[in-house]
């Protein structure tokens, strides 16, 4: 990295050549309060925001917005900031370590102690709309679907566990995402199958080569595949 | 084989030698002791959870593991001379956790054994499914013993056990016992482990009265006393069919015995030595994958025998119940401890505790844990460190006091009623003591 570059230095910008970005959400008391603290202790954030450089002496809050919330309330001309650099992970990175967004963990190869942190997590969070649902239940099903073939998170909702479409099964949005494996051609696995739609089962009848499917019903579906 | 002799090995280590450098002189020579030649092992193993020193498998056939790197056997992590490995050392603490950790990692469920050294102390430690517990104490190596040690450790990877033996124990009534062995018994059956359930609380005699097995009339008894007679006589096998499959799941299981209720406990200590069942079980370790032993409130005779034949012990607790986590401190500070210095080979171990009752409301919760951190710190006071028993995932920096929970329902006590377990009979029941089995056992 060359030595005029900034990224990774404490820097004391001015608070007019910082853009706030998304900016933050926390209530006035907090950012009113802390900036008079900030006023009566010198005026130093020592702990920096973080931003990327968009154009020449132009920068952008990625991390920490609450701080520069509250810098701009107590009137400060200067922010204490720490440069990074501009990749789209870096933005993701810090922000999931300043604790503004919630990290998602990867459904599809997660271990069972991870499926459960994350679904106690979400059961904890104030208000939750999953205050109810059952965590051993839950992280019992997840862990046993065939979560590695899942292209969406819809079949959740049809694991009984008393997760349902809607305002549930969105909640977990926020902490799972997917890398779906492709399907293999020869499923056998009554499990796996009846995760399935009928329709998926039937072109699954075709390419292997069966023939009188096409009447059947979902159970005897699932029946001839598994042979 | 040409045997190795590693006591020359260690004296030419230098006194004060960091880990490259025990890495250098130690560690090859000492894998190779264990058996494992060239191509059978694999340095800074990807165990899944970080890299670990090195992973060792026989090779089978063509599949060697230096090529495919697949299902390591035996891990090894290894630590400088400056790092002390000394029991009760923070730093043992930590190569402990870390070794757990590998062990516990995605790439590396095959593996059954660990070992951590500094070559100036080794202890293996098995891995069975999910548990973890010592197969040695933590030994010091001089040139005089390293040969017996390494021999010692080598004669247990090559001839492994079978069954994980545990002990269901809390010197207080009312915990859940009978119910966690039982419910535990059965869902260990539904996933294809073979299991012995073993009714060693002759006065009670709850567990084999709630799945309606007859009381041995003296078999348990003569098994015990008699070198002679196997206690296989003894055994009864309680099987249930599934209504809608017709599949049949069901495990074996050694009935309580009435000789045992009248006979005097002077009487049978003078026939029976602490490790008479330990001796028994031996004998039936290669025919089961877990061996689950009921235990009465006491510690007395039955209990002491029972945590004796134990590999880990399994505390059930109330979390409104201040004396089951007064006597489960007294277990962990004292009576397994006793039992360790005992048996001499680092068993049994306890495992973290768990909740066993009636639904939690936030403020009964807030009562448990001020009542578990009066118990931690007071024992700190004693010297030891409960925190891992009773919040295994707390950490200086995350004070997490998570404890594992099985809510009890009415269906699961009146599940006694049908004389059948209720895992078999209750989907919740079901669904909790899978969880139960997934937290502590099955991986």
């Amino acid at each position: 990295m060359s030595s005029l570059s900034d990224i990774g230095n404490l820097m004391h910008l001015y608070l007019d050549e910082i853009s706030p970005g998304e900016g933050t959400t926390a209530p006035d008391f907090l950012i009113q309060a802390a900036a008079n603290l900030l006023n009566q202790s010198g005026g130093r954030n020592w702990i920096p925001v973080i931003v990327q450089e968009t154009n020449k002496d132009q920068y952008q809050v990625i991390g920490n917005s609450f701080i520069y919330a509250v810098a701009e309330a107590a009137n400060l001309e200067r922010v204490w900031c720490i440069i990074a650099d501009s990749s789209e992970e870096t933005v993701k990175i810090t922000q999931v370590l300043a604790g503004e967004t919630v990290p998602q963990i990867n459904l599809s190869i997660a271990s069972r102690d991870e499926i459960m942190a994350a679904l106690q997590y979400l059961i904890e969070q104030p208000g939750s709309v999953l205050k109810g649902v059952k965590l051993a239940v839950v992280t019992n099903r997840l862990e046993a679907a065939p979560r590695q073939y899942w292209k969406t998170l819809e079949p959740i909702a049809s694991l009984k566990c008393g997760i349902t479409k809607g305002k549930k099964l969105d909640a977990l949005k926020q902490v799972f995402y997917l890398s779906p494996q492709s399907m293999p051609e020869v499923v056998k696995d009554p499990a796996i199958l009846n995760s399935l739609t009928t329709d998926e089962l039937k072109k699954m009848a075709k390419t292997r080569g069966f023939t009188g499917y096409a009447k059947m019903k979902k159970a005897d579906l699932v029946e001839l595949l598994c042979q | 084989m040409p045997s190795i002799n590693l006591s020359a090995t260690l004296q030419s280590i230098p006194h004060n030698a960091q880990e490259p450098i025990v890495d250098q002189f130690f560690a090859t020579r000492l894998l190779e002791a264990l058996g494992f030649n060239q191509g059978e092992v694999y340095p800074q193993y990807e165990s899944g959870a970080g890299p670990v020193d090195y992973a060792a498998r026989k090779n089978v056939e063509d599949n060697v593991f230096l090529n495919t790197k697949s299902n390591p056997y035996l891990l090894v992590e290894l630590k400088g001379r400056d790092i002390n490995l000394a029991e009760d050392s923070a730093s043992y603490k930590n190569t402990v956790t870390q070794l757990r950790r590998y062990l516990l990692a995605s790439n590396c469920k095959t593996a059954q054994w660990g070992i951590i050294t500094n070559s100036i102390h080794i202890q293996l430690f098995r891995k069975h499914d999910r548990v973890i517990h010592p197969a040695t104490p933590c030994l010091k190596l001089d040139s005089d013993n390293i040969d017996d040690t390494v021999a010692l450790i080598k004669q247990k990877l090559d001839q492994p056990t079978k069954a994980l033996i545990v002990a269901v124990y809390n010197n207080k009534g009312g915990v859940g016992k009978t119910t966690t062995t039982i419910n535990l018994a059965s869902i260990l059956s539904l996933f294809g482990k073979k299991v012995l359930v073993i009714d060693f609380d002759p006065n009670q005699q709850d567990l084999t009265s709630s799945i309606g097995l007859p009381l041995s009339e003296g078999d348990v008894y003569q098994s015990l006393v008699n070198k002679n007679v196997d206690i296989r006589s003894a055994m009864q096998a309680y099987t249930f069919r599934h209504k809608q499959t017709g599949k049949e799941f069901g495990f074996d299981v050694i009935p309580a015995d009435k000789t045992l209720v009248d006979a005097d406990e002077k009487d049978i200590r003078q026939l029976l030595k602490s490790h008479a069942l330990h001796q028994k079980l031996n004998s039936l370790a290669a025919d089961y994958d877990y061996v689950l032993i009921d235990s009465p409130p006491n510690w007395r005779f039955y209990s002491q025998q029972a945590v004796y034949a134990a590999d880990v012990v399994l505390i059930p607790a109330k979390h409104n119940n201040l004396f089951s986590l007064e006597n489960a401190a007294t277990a962990i500070k004292q009576f397994i401890p006793e039992t360790q210095r005992a048996r001499g080979d680092g068993g049994p171990i306890a495992l973290p505790i768990f909740f066993n009752g009636e639904k939690t409301t936030p403020s009964q919760q807030e009562a448990a844990h001020q009542a578990i951190n009066n118990i931690i710190r007071q024992a700190k006071r004693e010297g030891f460190d409960l925190l891992r028993y009773f919040y295994p995932r707390y950490t200086n920096a995350n004070r997490d006091y998570y404890v594992f929970e099985v809510p009890s329902y009415a269906h699961i006590a009146n599940a006694a009623f049908s004389r059948t377990p209720a895992v078999y009979c209750n989907k919740t029941a079901f669904e909790y003591y899978l969880a139960l089995a997934k937290e502590y056992f099955l991986q």
